[in-house]
């Protein structure tokens, strides 16, 4: 992997452009967060992570992401709860379920989600929500 | 799913300390017994009742009085408190209250969602509107019924097709729009609505994504038009009277109005018909008795054109187009006129009262005069702009001049 941009803290920039768009990954297993952390940075986003629900609600204030990609087994709080109340406090911030399971899409509030990727060593669909997720979030403004 | 949460400031002091579906009607009932006795006559019998503020009394009211579904028959009325499952805030709007409630639909999985008010005065056998809405396989079906141009500012309005669906829809519209034909009436929503529950789930959550007031009327219909077939179901009114009944209890002078329905001889709103039983909750009591017949002292117990609630006793003196609730006390050579006297007051000797309403365990003191100097009044207690005076509970009227 090429990695062209700079390090600042744990966090990886592809350029200094103002459109560099944050992505808030949320993952507790800490394999796959590097994993995401290092496969996203090379898409050019500026990427955060949180390891539960909790850590996430408190990043999205804090850091306003344009896009969360979300786990739901979690411990403290699983992904579910979080994207609720990230609607309720952030309700332009897209967010992608990003799962092991198909089961959740059964839950009501999974459908909140502006997409749902089962997980996969193959990050190519994941990727692909992300960037639907995030242009349109261009074309609405946001 | 019945919407109990509302504040009813516009009904204050009688929501001073109740929420508004459990404010008192009509002698023995609350304002939520006449939606919650229609979803049982309909054999609906799975309800949730979404509470908010000061939701004590119509907690209580419901566990004495509607505890009467079985649970062995996956039957129930769940009384739901606001459970901040994804924020610290109240509803914002009644799309608000379904969402934060998605949870409760889930454990339930139903097929079709009713959302009903706690706060309507009406008979409809939901039965058939559900007919309505399958016959149209509708996402979306609204009740609606003719209402007078004027009244229609303050309702939602809908105008149809041919076919009854819905092809535009406003809330609380500055120029209503009248029904074609009838530039007179429009077709307001009663605030009924049947959904298919994924439906709803998904305009619901849609619908907390924008900048909304996340209400159903303002927000979610207006916007289902374009992407669901959304039809209205034209109230077929089980009160069965020339004009069909139904009615939002808004202010204090349209619950005044809706309580006098059910005094007239023959009144606009049946509470006697045994094919349409509303029920309640009722404590034992008593009999209601008069006492004294002395034509010649004035000190006979009259009571006319009035509801006399179980405990009442009038003794001695006049009661004239008024609803007594249960154990009102009227004592001798007292007048009370055109009046709704809640729960426990009592009344001394020589008081009159004219156009009141008189909430629950208020004495009124010997020879007060109560409606009849606006001036005097007004400066005790609410009096609406029509003159209607309101005395709060449990307000106290010795010291006062």
């Amino acid at each position: 992997m090429q990695w062209s941009g700079r390090r600042v803290g744990d966090t990886y920039f592809k350029g200094d452009d103002a459109t560099v768009k944050t992505v808030l990954v949320v993952e507790d297993h800490k394999h796959e967060r590097i994993l995401y952390e290092r496969e996203l940075t090379a898409e050019g986003y500026r990427v955060i992570l949180a390891e539960n629900g909790r850590e996430a609600l408190q990043k999205t204030q804090e850091e306003r992401p344009d896009a969360v990609v979300l786990d739901i087994n979690m411990p403290q709080m699983d992904g579910l709860e979080a994207l609720g109340r990230i609607l309720e406090a952030h309700h332009k911030t897209p967010v992608i379920i990003n799962t092991a399971y198909s089961s959740y899409k059964g839950s009501f509030m999974s459908w909140a989600a502006d997409a749902y990727v089962i997980k996969s060593s193959d990050l190519t669909e994941l990727k692909d929500r992300l960037r639907e997720a995030l242009s349109r979030g261009e074309t609405e403004g946001v | 799913m019945v919407l109990a949460g509302g504040q009813g400031e516009r009904l204050h002091p009688l929501t001073k300390d109740r929420a508004k579906p459990a404010v008192p009607f009509g002698g023995i009932y609350r304002l939520i017994d006449f939606t919650l006795s229609n979803c049982l006559n309909s054999g609906i019998r799975k309800i949730n009742v979404l509470t908010q503020y000061k939701s004590y009394s119509l907690a209580r009211h419901l566990r004495m009085g509607w505890s009467v579904f079985n649970s062995e028959l996956n039957e129930f009325l769940e009384v739901i408190p606001p459970q901040q499952r994804y924020t610290e805030r109240w509803y914002q709007g009644t799309a608000d209250a379904i969402f934060q409630n998605i949870y409760s639909l889930e454990l339930e999985r139903p097929r079709l969602v009713l959302i009903l008010s706690g706060d309507h005065i009406y008979k409809m056998d939901y039965r058939e509107l559900i007919r309505a809405h399958r016959d149209k396989e509708a996402g979306l079906t609204v009740a609606c019924v003719e209402a007078p141009v004027n009244d229609a500012r303050r309702l939602g309005v809908a105008q149809v097709d041919n076919d009854s669906r819905i092809t535009g829809f406003q809330e609380k519209p500055l120029n209503p729009q009248p029904m074609p034909g009838d530039p007179e009436h429009c077709l307001a929503s009663m605030g009924v609505y049947l959904f298919d529950c994924g439906v709803l789930v998904q305009r619901v959550i849609e619908d907390m994504k924008t900048d909304s007031d996340h209400d159903f009327g303002k927000n979610i219909i207006p916007r289902m038009i374009e992407t669901d077939r959304v039809y209205a179901w034209n109230f077929k009114d089980e009160n069965r009277k020339t004009v069909k009944y139904w009615r939002d209890i808004g202010t204090l002078d349209s619950y005044y109005d809706a309580n006098m329905d059910l005094v007239q001889i023959d009144p606009l709103f049946n509470l006697y018909d045994e094919g349409w039983p509303v029920r309640t909750y009722q404590h034992q009591r008593p009999p209601a008795k008069t006492a004294f017949e002395e034509p010649g002292t004035g000190r006979t117990g009259n009571v006319f054109n009035s509801i006399m609630s179980s405990g009442c006793i009038v003794s001695g003196a006049t009661v004239r187009r008024s609803i007594l609730s249960p154990s009102v006390f009227v004592h001798s050579y007292a007048t009370i006129e055109d009046s709704i006297l809640m729960e426990n007051v009592e009344v001394h000797r020589h008081a009159r009262i004219r156009r009141a309403i008189i909430d629950k365990q208020v004495a009124i003191p010997e020879e007060e005069e109560i409606g009849y100097n606006s001036d005097i009044d007004r400066k005790r207690f609410t009096v609406t702009e029509s003159g209607l005076v309101v005395i709060p509970k449990g307000m106290s009227l010795r010291n006062t001049p």
